[in-house]
This record gives structure tokens, C-alpha cells and sequence, in this order.
């Protein structure tokens, strides 16, 4: 869960879910990474219990599955921008997907 | 025929546990034998709802999970149920000069059970589905009603563990029913707010 709340791209999607479901391409339309990459925070978030993934058609709707304690750390790491091992975290996600990392949108 | 896990023997562990302290306490305190007839009456509701979920001849995957939910179930019961009548028997035996022990421990384990269903209620996920309203909406309302119990459960138990009888009683009193009040009112928002699509 440590591991999943530290890339800053992950809880940026959190933050998003926390607002209501939303589909796959919803979500990465916030974030200029490729989908391949996209893919690899979901299952990443998936693997750690935070969201769940659920099938409507042909499109992918996430929701929220956080606990008040993983909604309280999640804020933790957001205000103390735990992010130190972050773009490690993004870039090896990256590679296993064989894509190029890119910097994020600036939002705001 | 496989080995049953060490899980499936600690709820009949607990039960048993705590029939013999309601049996010492009603030796040692005669005088509140309604009281420990009621535990015992509820010792005994443990042990039928337990032989029941282990004899149902259903399909199997329905079986373990009804299985599992009521074993927990008495698990947390009868760990609350321990440590009250196991403070209730120190108290009696003279090892805790402290009268208030027993419900100060039933009433902090009571908050933190309430902080613990609190964290995990968010968690708990319908399958869009079966879902009869806004799922933004219902989302909105179980983050609410977690954050509501278990901060409400955290503070009751904190209270229960540090403040003096009369204004830990009074914090429970203002708290709790509040943190109802708040629950049901969301869930009549719920029912009232119109379905809408994602």
C-alpha cells in the first residue's frame, strides 16, 4: 500500500476517484502519460487493495476502495509530498510496459 | 479427512472461555445473577449460530463465507466478552483495587469495535448493478459515515480509557447519537437524491 500511495501520479488518480467513479479514459485524459503506463499505476492501485476495477460494457469503471485509515495516510503523503522514490516508481512502471515516461499535465 | 485450521478452534475456545469466568462470577456475585444469565443466554446463541453455520448443507463457497462472517462475528463478540467479564472476576477476586476496571475495558473496546466497523465501511463495495442510486452519491455518503464512525469510536474509547466516569459517559452520550443521527440522515438524502448516470 506504501508503495502505491508514493508515486504522486497514483494519488492524483486517488484524489480523482474520491470525487466518483470514473472510467479508465477518464482518468488518464488528466494525465499526459501513456495508457500503456496508465494501465501499469491501475493495476498497481488494483494489487493494493485501494481501488477496484469493474466492467461496463466495453469500458473499465475504477472506484474508490479506501479504508479511513489508507484515506488518512493518503493525505499524509499528499501533504508531506511523499514522493521520494516516485519517478522511480512512475519509470519502472514505465519500462514494464516499454513505453516513454513524459512529465505530467500542470493542472490549475 | 484434512485437518481443520487453527482458526475453526477459537471461537469454540472463546465460548467455552468465557462460560467458565460467567460461571466464576456468578459463583463469586450471586447478587447479579440476571446478569451473567444473560451472558450465558448469549454464550449459548454463540454456540447455536456456530453450530449452525458448520452443519448447512449448501454449496460450499456460500457456505464458507456465511462460515467465515459469523465466526468473526463471535471472535470479536467474545474477545469483548473476555475482557469484560475477565476485569469483572479481577475485580471481584481483589487483584484490581480499581470497581470501575470492568466497564471502563468493555466500554474502550466497545469505541475501538466502533472505529474498526468505521474504517472498513468505505471499503465495502455493491456491484454497480445492483445499485438503485447515484453511485458518486453512495460513495459520498460511506466516505462520511466511516470518517463519522470511526473518529466517533476513536474518541469514545480514548474517553473511556482517560477521562473521569462522569464526562466520558457524558462524550459518549453527545457522540454516539450523533454519529447516528448524521448516518440515518445521509441515507435518507441517499433514497431521496435521484439516480443519475456516471
Amino acid at each position: 500500500m506504501f508503495k502505491a500511495l508514493s508515486d504522486p501520479t497514483r494519488r492524483r488518480v486517488l484524489q480523482l476517484l474520491r470525487k466518483r467513479p470514473m472510467s479508465a479514459g477518464e482518468l488518464s485524459d488528466h494525465f499526459a502519460v501513456s495508457k500503456p503506463t496508465m494501465s501499469a499505476h491501475f493495476s498497481v492501485l488494483q494489487n493494493a487493495g485501494l481501488i477496484e476495477a469493474e466492467k461496463n460494457g466495453r469500458t473499465i469503471i475504477y472506484r474508490l476502495k479506501m479504508s479511513v485509515l489508507e484515506e488518512a495516510l493518503l493525505g499524509f503523503a499528499h501533504t508531506v509530498g511523499w514522493d521520494i522514490k516516485a519517478q522511480g516508481g512512475a519509470r519502472r512502471a514505465a519500462l514494464k510496459s516499454g513505453t516513454k515516461l513524459r512529465p505530467l499535465k500542470q493542472e490549475g | 479427512m484434512a485437518a481443520k485450521p487453527i482458526w475453526n478452534y477459537i471461537p469454540p475456545a472463546l465460548i467455552a472461555l468465557n462460560t467458565l469466568l460467567v460461571a466464576e462470577n456468578w459463583y463469586l456475585r450471586p447478587q447479579s445473577a440476571g446478569s451473567w444469565f444473560v451472558v450465558l443466554l448469549l454464550l449459548i446463541g454463540m454456540t447455536l449460530a456456530l453450530v449452525l453455520v458448520s452443519r448447512q448443507p449448501k454449496d460450499e463457497a456460500a457456505r464458507r463465507a456465511a462460515g467465515g462472517s459469523v465466526r468473526r462475528g463471535i471472535v470479536t463478540a467474545g474477545l469483548i466478552l473476555v475482557i469484560s467479564l475477565g476485569a469483572k472476576l479481577a475485580v471481584a477476586l481483589g487483584a484490581v483495587q480499581y470497581g470501575d476496571i470492568a466497564l471502563r475495558a468493555t466500554l474502550a473496546i466497545g469505541g475501538a469495535f466502533l472505529a474498526v466497523i468505521g474504517n472498513a465501511i468505505p471499503k465495502t463495495l455493491t456491484p454497480s448493478a445492483a445499485l438503485h442510486c447515484d453511485p458518486a452519491k453512495l460513495q459520498a455518503v460511506k466516505r462520511l459515515a466511516g470518517w463519522i464512525w470511526a473518529l466517533a469510536g476513536l474518541a469514545v474509547a480514548i474517553a473511556w480509557l482517560t477521562l473521569p466516569i462522569n464526562l466520558a459517559e457524558a462524550m459518549s452520550f453527545l457522540l454516539l447519537p450523533s454519529a447516528i443521527l448524521v448516518t440515518v440522515w445521509q441515507a435518507v438524502w441517499l433514497r431521496r437524491a435521484k439516480p443519475s448516470a456516471l
